[in-house]
């Protein structure tokens, strides 16, 4: 089967990926660009990165702009599955979605619009164990949103020590990040060819709610 | 021993419908066995079955439905989720209808029983369902007019149309516990 992957080029789709890899042929990748941060629904930070890691990754990429609202997120990725249907024979897509019901609904009901496949390898996952899996196969994971956790978390790697630290606040942090406390970027993982080397950036935002903005990165 | 059988037929779908039941059964303590839907099992060898869900466009295992015929003559107690639910509706007789039913939804318990003690909200990924029964089934629970949790009469069976492992784990550790 050929499938394609929702791909934020975090870590949860970037596992998401390599999973969906190891069973099925993955014809292209798709992403959507909110054009601010209030997307419920994608991630926001980098998603300008997302165009190097397909190119590490040596996957087409179907990239689509949507407004902030929930309405046009889910017509940008209805657009892009239809792309992704027509131009590469897709017949499933693979999301990095873990446990919530409002994003999973959303994306079960528009793959059987588009009579579509739908797969979650990572659903109901324990969070930890996704980070614990996601660092034993190789991923080089930094973070580049922080919302409630400490600006100094950003450009950070994901390590042992940090997931052990994540593990003892999950009662009141998502340790996947899935409420939104961070989101990562990932520079290298087993299907890249090349990693992503970051050359220069930039840090916006407050003290507990910042954001690091790549402004120029490589292929090395 | 427990007997999980998946009804995926992609290995990724049980990554989604069979390791979050495996988990719920691992962190109540019981031995189990993971058998696919394809293999004919043997149900006497276990003292209770779980039968999976799978995703919304699967219906191979319903090309396979006679590997369950068996089940009709057990004895122990049977949990079908979602694709397992229609499962033992078919082999006792009864027709699914098309109703198709994606997201989080209220449940209305009808009857008093061992799974569900009271009315609650759940998610739903199918296409079929049943509307009515025949002699054989019970409803035990509605989702406005669908019978999403029903019991076979003269058995310890029950079939879910929603997916408990979601929002409602409670019901599969209450039937673990029977």
């Amino acid at each position: 089967m050929n499938v394609c992957v929702l791909y934020s080029g975090g870590k949860d789709s970037n596992l998401a990926l390599l999973k969906a890899h190891e069973e099925f042929e993955v014809s292209c990748l798709v992403t959507l660009s909110p054009k601010s941060e209030e997307s419920s629904i994608f991630h926001y930070p980098n998603t300008e990165l997302v165009k190097l890691q397909a190119e590490s990754l040596g996957i087409p990429l179907i990239m689509e702009t949507c407004s902030d609202d929930e309405e046009s997120s889910l017509k940008a990725l209805y657009n892009a599955l239809r792309k992704a249907k027509e131009l590469y024979s897709v017949e499933g897509v693979v999301t990095g979605a873990i446990r919530s019901t409002y994003q999973a609904t959303r994306f079960q009901r528009i793959c059987d619009d588009l009579e579509l496949w739908c797969f979650n390898p990572l659903w109901l996952r324990d969070e930890i164990s996704i980070l614990n899996e996601a660092l034993e196969r190789g991923f080089e994971i930094i973070f580049v949103r922080v919302a409630g956790l400490d600006r100094s978390m950003l450009g950070k790697r994901l390590n042992e020590e940090i997931v052990q630290k994540f593990a003892k606040m999950r009662s009141y942090l998502n340790p996947a990040g899935e409420g939104g406390e961070y989101e990562t970027l990932v520079l290298n993982m087993p299907l890249f060819k090349k990693r992503i080397k970051i050359l220069e950036f930039e840090i916006i935002g407050g003290e507990f709610d910042a954001t690091l903005i790549v402004k120029r990165a490589e292929l090395v | 021993m427990i007997l999980i059988v998946s009804t995926c037929r992609y290995s990724l779908s049980e990554e989604e419908f069979v390791r979050p039941i495996v988990e719920i059964v691992q962190d109540c303590g019981f031995d189990y066995e993971v058998r696919r839907y394809s293999e004919r099992i043997e149900p006497s060898e276990y003292s209770k079955i779980i039968i999976c869900g799978t995703a919304l466009r699967d219906f191979d295992y319903l090309i396979y439905i006679h590997n369950f015929t068996q089940l009709i003559d057990y004895d122990g107690t049977v949990l079908g989720i979602c694709a397992g639910y229609q499962i033992l509706a078919k082999l006792f007789s009864n027709e699914l209808e098309e109703v198709k039913k994606i997201g989080v939804y209220d449940v209305k318990v009808v009857k008093d029983n061992p799974l569900i003690d009271k009315d609650t909200r759940s998610y739903f990924l199918h296409k079929f369902s049943l509307k009515k029964t025949n002699e054989l089934l019970e409803p035990l629970a509605m989702q406005n007019d669908e019978i999403c949790v029903f019991k076979v009469k003269s058995k310890e069976f029950y079939g879910v149309s929603f997916h408990p492992e979601v929002l409602n784990k409670e019901i599969i550790v209450n039937f673990l516990r029977l």
